[in-house]
């Protein structure tokens, strides 16, 4: 460039540059202006299928209701790991959302990498809540050393599944619908030897190429056997090996007598049971719009889901919680303002719950759960009796879904669940990789 | 000697934007990863500096060796077989004319685009123990149906297979190219002399195709060390710790255990294995040298 022509351009320039910044002043404060008036609220969740349809849902319904005040941007985002790892890395940089879903069987974890704020008792208050809102077991799961980090949304456990047309015609029901003559372990074989004899090809399809997923069910029995996995540096001590080894024999026998097919992945064992060629299927509540869309287009026979039968002891249903927690953004704490509209996000949510349970989840709002629209809910209503009955994970960081304990478990139990290594063996590997934590 | 210096110095103010980007972006973190491997770091986070402690952990973990077992084993059941099964199609390929050929090569390389989501949940249900199509093979064979994702000793060879089908388009294209550019001459000047089919393949096709074979060779080696995402998908819920490959145990140390400066470690192991494979080929390919 030719040393004569930078006069010129250099004030062409400014003049140009005034202007811009003039109008990037303009914008800023139009967005300002707007900013008070309205709050933004950026929403991460972790809810493919059928229940992040109807979040989607209830998110534009909330969005409707506060079309001048709060507006939630929501994404959803990669379910399990993915997930948390992206929360914990955004937080510790200050680049997480403002809420976001959370499992309560995680929280242990996330507390110990500093990822989540605390909620105090003002926060609380200031929703209209308590620890009574909640179920006890529910309450206490997203709770750590005394203080609350998340808000229950929903428990999901996993419920029996049943074919009510076989069910009945072999006699199973009883006179208010319901399966009966379920509980205890000869009990439960001799009901799928009958089904297989009146001509079902399986009794039972549970998901057992994956002993990660198949936890959820020993881990319920291990309870009913008042059994516990322990925690840090004491897993399975005492006689709980031996509970556990006991519930994983349940599922092998199963297996080895041919009630349940050897082997099979989760979408198989889904579609055994909604083909009609299993009569059974334990599964999570979240399977519940599987059923219920099929049924609506007329390709499903009659269903009905219930609480576990007891195997042994007493009632006893693994849980987990979806929840709402708060990012701790390093750095970038919440204005108040911004606070307020996050507590009035979870607060609405937890409110509108009952439309959430169609997703098959039970609303952890006790409130909600006694509405009658909710007590109409079938089969929703039927299953919500496990509720005094739920275990949660044990509260380590090396627990909740998609942890080093359920890795543990899917290590140990889908080759005992398949009768290539004895339950025994399976549970002493179990307890050497939870020992070897650290 | 003016201009000489003239010359260095543009050459270095030449050479200067790339020496700071990968100085930036490569050398600065491959010595913070070291630096990490010699802390308890978390993955988020200082750690304390705890010397050779990760590396003597290393030696003794179990799992650490069979990923280094199993990814060998994975890199020994794909590397030749697919490099020669990819000739053996390029070779087929290459004897079709015009649209054919067009056909069946897209045919070949139709697998190469998909995302290994889309491969996951194809291979799943082909061979799914309930309703897979694979199992009308299987059961004949092994007398029973069988979860080739679950029983140890089906593992890797079928993730092996699938591999192969889903890579070797690419290895395809590139012997394709290669066979095109050997003059049609060498081959009637052999038939004239009587050369049967095998001579012309091994006196011709194969030294001519050569250097092709080893860029394949290459770069299927470069990419299957670092096998991850098959093994991930296909063994998850399942017996992951006996089906562990080495940058699957990098990510499940650091994003599933916490554990940032273990899996520093086991990535500098990882580094110092391709660096010696790395100089390894390079010493073979130089005692075939530059003909």
């Amino acid at each position: 460039m030719a040393r004569g022509q930078t006069g010129p351009v250099t004030q062409g320039g400014t003049a140009m540059m005034k202007n811009l910044l003039g109008a990037a002043g303009l914008m800023a404060l139009l967005a300002a202006s707007a900013a008070q008036a309205k709050e933004t609220v950026v929403w991460w969740d972790f809810l493919g299928g059928g229940d992040g349809a109807r979040m989607k849902t209830l998110l534009e319904e909330f969005n409707a209701e506060h079309a001048d005040s709060i507006e939630i941007q929501a994404t959803t985002l990669d379910w399990g790991v993915p997930f948390y790892t992206k929360v914990q890395t955004s937080a510790a940089v200050g680049e997480g959302p403002d809420v976001m879903t959370y499992h309560a069987s995680r929280l242990p974890l996330a507390v110990s990498q500093s990822t989540l704020s605390e909620l105090t008792p003002d926060d609380m208050a200031v929703m209209g809540m308590t620890p009574d809102t909640f179920a006890p077991a529910t309450w206490d799961a997203v709770n750590v050393d005394g203080k609350q980090y998340a808000v229950p949304f929903d428990t999901h456990p996993i419920v029996l599944y049943y074919n009510k047309d076989k069910l009945e015609a072999a006699g199973l029901l009883g006179a208010d619908g319901l399966p009966t003559g379920l509980n205890g372990i000869d009990n439960f074989s001799a009901a799928m030897a009958k089904m297989q004899e009146g001509g079902t090809k399986w009794g039972m399809a549970i998901t057992t190429a994956d002993g990660g997923f198949a936890f959820r069910t020993i881990y319920s029995y291990l309870c009913q056997q008042n059994g516990s996995i322990g925690n840090d540096g004491a897993w399975l001590v005492d006689d709980n090996a031996e509970k556990l080894a006991n519930s994983v024999q349940v599922i092998a026998d199963w297996v080895s007598n041919g009630y349940a097919p050897s082997y099979t992945e989760y979408p198989a064992a889904v579609a055994l049971f909604t083909s009609g060629e299993a009569a059974f299927m334990i599964n999570g509540v979240w399977e519940v719009p599987t059923m219920v869309d099929l049924e609506k287009n007329g390709k499903l026979f009659n269903w009905g889901a219930i609480e576990l039968p007891v195997m042994f002891d007493k009632p006893c249903t693994y849980a987990d919680s979806h929840a709402f927690a708060i990012p701790n953004n390093a750095g970038k704490p919440a204005t108040p303002e911004k606070h307020a509209a996050v507590l009035e996000v979870i607060k609405w949510m937890s409110e509108h719950s009952l439309f959430w349970a169609s997703a098959g989840h039970i609303p952890a709002n006790k409130s909600v759960q006694e509405l009658p629209e909710y007590l109409a809910m079938q089969p929703q209503a039927t299953y919500a009796t496990l509720i005094p009955n739920q275990v949660f994970d044990p509260k380590s960081v090396f627990a909740g879904v998609a942890s080093p304990l359920f890795d543990a478990a899917g290590n140990a139990f889908t080759a005992a669940m398949n009768g290539e290594v004895s339950p025994t063996d399976a549970v002493a590997e179990m307890k050497a990789s939870l020992d070897a934590l650290q | 000697m003016n201009s000489l210096r003239n010359q260095t110095l543009v050459a270095a103010v030449l050479v200067a934007p790339f020496v700071a980007i990968y100085s930036w972006m490569f050398l600065w973190p491959t010595v913070q990863m070291v630096q990490l491997s010699l802390t308890d770091a978390p993955l988020i986070g200082e750690g304390k500096y705890i010397g050779l402690a990760n590396y003597e952990r290393l030696i003794q973990d179990k799992t650490f060796g069979k990923a280094i077992w199993n990814t060998a084993y994975f890199v020994l059941l794909t590397v030749i077989p697919g490099t020669a099964a990819a000739l053996a199609i390029a070779l087929m390929v290459s004897r079709l004319k015009g649209w054919l050929q067009s056909l069946v090569l897209s045919a070949f390389f139709l697998p190469f685009v998909l995302p290994v989501t889309v491969v996951y949940l194809l291979w799943q249900w082909m061979f799914d123990i309930q309703f897979g199509i694979m199992q009308a093979v299987l059961e004949p064979i092994y007398g029973q149906t069988v979860n080739v994702w679950r029983r140890l000793p089906f593992f890797m060879p079928t993730v092996a297979l699938l591999t192969i089908w889903w890579t070797n388009g690419f290895s395809i294209l590139l012997f394709l190219a290669g066979l095109r550019n050997i003059p049609k001459e060498l081959y009637e000047a052999a038939s004239l002399d009587g050369a049967t089919r095998w001579q012309a393949f091994s006196r011709i096709t194969w030294p001519l195709i050569w250097p092709v074979t080893v860029l394949c060779l290459t770069i299927q080696l470069i990419l299957q060390l670092k096998i991850f995402d098959q093994v991930y998908l296909f063994a998850s819920g399942g017996r992951t710790q006996s089906t562990m490959v080495l940058v699957q145990y990098i990510f499940d140390q650091a994003f599933v255990h916490n554990d940032g400066g273990y899996a520093a470690a086991i990535a500098v192991a990882l580094f110092v294995i391709v660096v010696a494979f790395s100089v390894f080929q390079y010493q073979i390919l130089r005692i075939r040298g530059p003909k």
